[in-house]
């Protein structure tokens, strides 16, 4: 089998007492796009910097294109780095600080100049090249620094919460923008973010950190639909999480503790009696009657009595009882119209909603 | 209400500038000792100042010794200031105690001090001494201009410069020197001012040889009031206000375009780039904010 381009094995942390990363191992291919997502202090920005070289790794090890990089010094691991504040040279022009890169591979100026002057092209910012950064934007500063890790046509491009500080029109723009840029260049990118809506609109894969470790690795579709653990379940979009236990796996058959009895589309992996975690996204829950297509029959409903409703303009949200436990459910469009506080619903779901999280 | 707050201002400036308006007259008089008002007014004094030997070997002597202070202060300096900042190891509390300890001890204690050891040397009466005793004396203000200027500074600066391509040493020439250059110049002015001034130690371990201006100003005021003082004082205060106003009046020069700029009016010429239409039109990107 060919060796993938990136390969993060076994990586640990330790400051003293600390464990920063508790075993990251993670495949990139070339030319992918993947998301770090994880709450803050979950070791993202530990990883990234292992992966640069300014940090070294309790133990583990990083490959690129199979080759170690343990031994090679940051200045020459041939990887772009854009960080969060930015981090443009203050006594460099725009142009100067796209310039810096080729200037240290030794490029004669002429050409270094060209090649930067594409890449302010590429960003954009055509004729920003003598600017000072204190004098331009957080967006235009964040270009510049895009530009400044590219033009040196890296191996990896690794960006660490790169939109934190830009406002929410703004970071929409730029999302698009460095998919755009990305996606032109054919760069392999690892893109760091706590933002799961800046996951799922730009990755290819997103790996969802938790404490120092990657509880997931998948396409935004794969961690959304099928999450491997709970933490994963309500750090992506909205969930239900029903605990319950396994009644019959065979016929996928789980008895959850505050809606009864649930039917699950297929076979469970888990023996009778295991302790079993249901998902259930608030936007698969119909109201009953309205729901084109879901078998009215018990098991998969319930009747909720509402005491929350948010309306979002596109969607309403609701909130009710149900067995002892809130249940959220999402209605579109005009379907929530006349619900209001203290309704009771009739409310089922498709068996294909239901996700079974093992316990671990 | 807000007229006191001014008028104490005013007050305070007039009192802190008060000595000037007598030593600034004094020194263009024709008195034969320090005496005010003056009884007339001639250059007498500043021609001198800069012709008679004895106040030019001194000022010569001053020169060389700050000048030496200061670059032998900004090579201990900044790599104690790097190593303090920005590492842990054993012993680095008391370091950081040990650089900043000649702040707190009077300087007729230290010159006491310096008299013998240096003496022991062979030191005293030679440049090199008093740069020695001078340097001892700079550092702590200089370590501690700097260390303030390097918690400040962002380490991203340089692991980018290094992602870049740049060898640690280059990081340092092309990035931490230019970024931190404003603390650098600080920190050496302070450690070149403070050699300058000393007057206490000086006048212990600098002799006939190295016999620097604020001692020779200290014999000649104790001897014979000599205007000449008042020359030299107007001189030094002239000097230092053109090293303080001078980067005011160079950033007032230079942000002007871009004030121009932001105002909507066209930009300076020079602030134009022959590629760059117009700096200040608005763009899709401008429009972002
Ligand atoms: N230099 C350091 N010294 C001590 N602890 C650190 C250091 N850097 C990171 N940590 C710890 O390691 C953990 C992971 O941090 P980090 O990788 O920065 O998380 P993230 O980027 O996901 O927010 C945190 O608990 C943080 O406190
Ligand atoms: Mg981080």
């Amino acid at each position: 089998m060919r060796d993938p381009y990136l390969q993060v094995s076994g990586l640990t942390k330790s400051y003293g007492s600390v464990q920063a990363l508790g075993g990251v191992s993670l495949d990139v291919e070339k030319g992918e796009f993947v998301t770090f997502l994880g709450p803050s202090g979950s070791g993202k920005t530990t990883t990234l910097m292992i992966i640069a070289g300014f940090e070294n790794a309790t133990s583990g090890s990083v490959r690129v294109g199979g080759r170690s990089l343990s031994n090679i010094p940051p200045h020459a691991r041939n990887i772009g780095i854009v960080f969060q504040n930015y981090a443009l040279f203050p006594h460099k022009t725009a142009l100067q600080n796209i310039m810096f890169p080729l200037d240290m591979r030794g490029v004669p100026a002429a050409e270094a100049e060209r090649k930067a002057r594409a890449m302010l092209d590429l960003v954009g910012l055509s004729g920003y090249g003598d600017r000072w950064p204190k004098d331009m934007s957080g967006g235009q500063q964040q270009r510049i620094a895009l530009a400044r890790a590219l033009v040196f046509e890296p191996s990896l491009l690794l960006l660490d919460e790169p939109l934190g500080a830009l406002d929410k029109n703004l970071r929409e723009q730029m999302q698009i923008e460095i998919k755009r840029i990305q996606k032109s260049l054919g760069v392999t990118t690892i893109f760091v973010t706590h933002d799961q809506s800046e996951a799922m609109t730009m990755s290819d894969r997103i790996a969802v950190f938790e404490k120092g470790r990657i509880d997931q690795i998948g396409t935004p579709q794969e961690v959304y639909r099928t999450p491997s653990t709970p933490f994963v379940a309500r750090f992506i979009g909205d969930s239900n999480l029903l605990p319950g236990t396994v009644l019959d796996p065979d016929q996928g058959l789980v008895r959850t503790e505050h809606l009864g009895l649930m039917r699950l589309p297929s076979r469970l992996a888990a023996a009778a009696g295991a302790p079993v975690t249901l998902m259930l996204r608030p936007e698969s829950i119909h109201l009953a009657g309205l729901a084109a297509g879901v078998s009215e029959d018990a098991p998969n409903r319930a009747d909720i009595s509402v005491h929350t409703v948010v309306p979002y303009g596109d969607s309403t949200l609701l909130i009710g009882r149900a067995g002892g436990a809130d249940l959220r459910i999402r209605l579109r469009g005009p379907e929530a119209d006349g619900i209001g506080s203290g309704a009771a619903l009739s409310v089922l779901w498709p068996a294909s909603a239901i996700h079974a999280i093992p316990a671990v | 209400m807000k007229l006191l707050p001014k008028l104490l201002g005013v007050l305070v400036a007039a009192f802190i500038a008060a000595p000037l308006f007598i030593v600034v007259p004094m020194s263009f008089s024709t008195a034969p000792s320090l005496e005010f008002p003056p009884p007339g007014y001639w250059l007498g004094y500043y021609a001198a100042y800069f012709t008679d030997e004895r106040w030019t070997q001194p000022t010569i002597n001053s020169l060389i010794i700050a000048f030496g202070t200061m670059a032998l202060t900004m090579l201990l300096v900044t790599p104690a200031t790097f190593a303090v900042v920005r590492h842990r190891f054993f012993g680095r509390g008391l370091a950081n105690l040990m650089l900043t300890m000649p702040m707190a001890m009077p300087h007729i204690v230290l010159a006491i001090g310096y008299y013998s050891y240096l003496g022991d040397l062979r030191l005293t009466q030679t440049h090199l001494g008093v740069i020695i005793a001078h340097t001892a004396l700079s550092v702590p203000v200089a370590f501690l201009i700097l260390s303030a200027n390097l918690k400040g500074f962002d380490r991203n600066l340089e692991r980018a410069a290094m992602s870049l391509g740049a060898t640690p040493l280059r990081t340092f020439w092309h990035v931490t020197l230019p970024v931190l250059r404003p603390g650098f110049a600080i920190s050496a002015l302070f450690a070149f001012i403070q050699s300058f001034d000393e007057t206490v130690v000086a006048i212990f371990i600098s002799g006939r040889e190295s016999e620097t201006l604020p001692r020779k100003m200290f014999e000649s005021i104790r001897m014979q009031a000599d205007p000449v003082i008042s020359v030299v004082s107007t001189l030094l205060f002239a000097a230092v206000a053109l090293v303080i106003l001078a980067p005011v009046v160079w950033k007032a020069v230079r942000k002007r375009p871009n004030r121009d700029c932001a105002r909507g009016g066209t930009p300076a010429a020079k602030d134009a780039a022959p590629q760059d239409v117009n700096p200040c039109a608005p763009s899709r990107v401008q429009l972002e904010a």
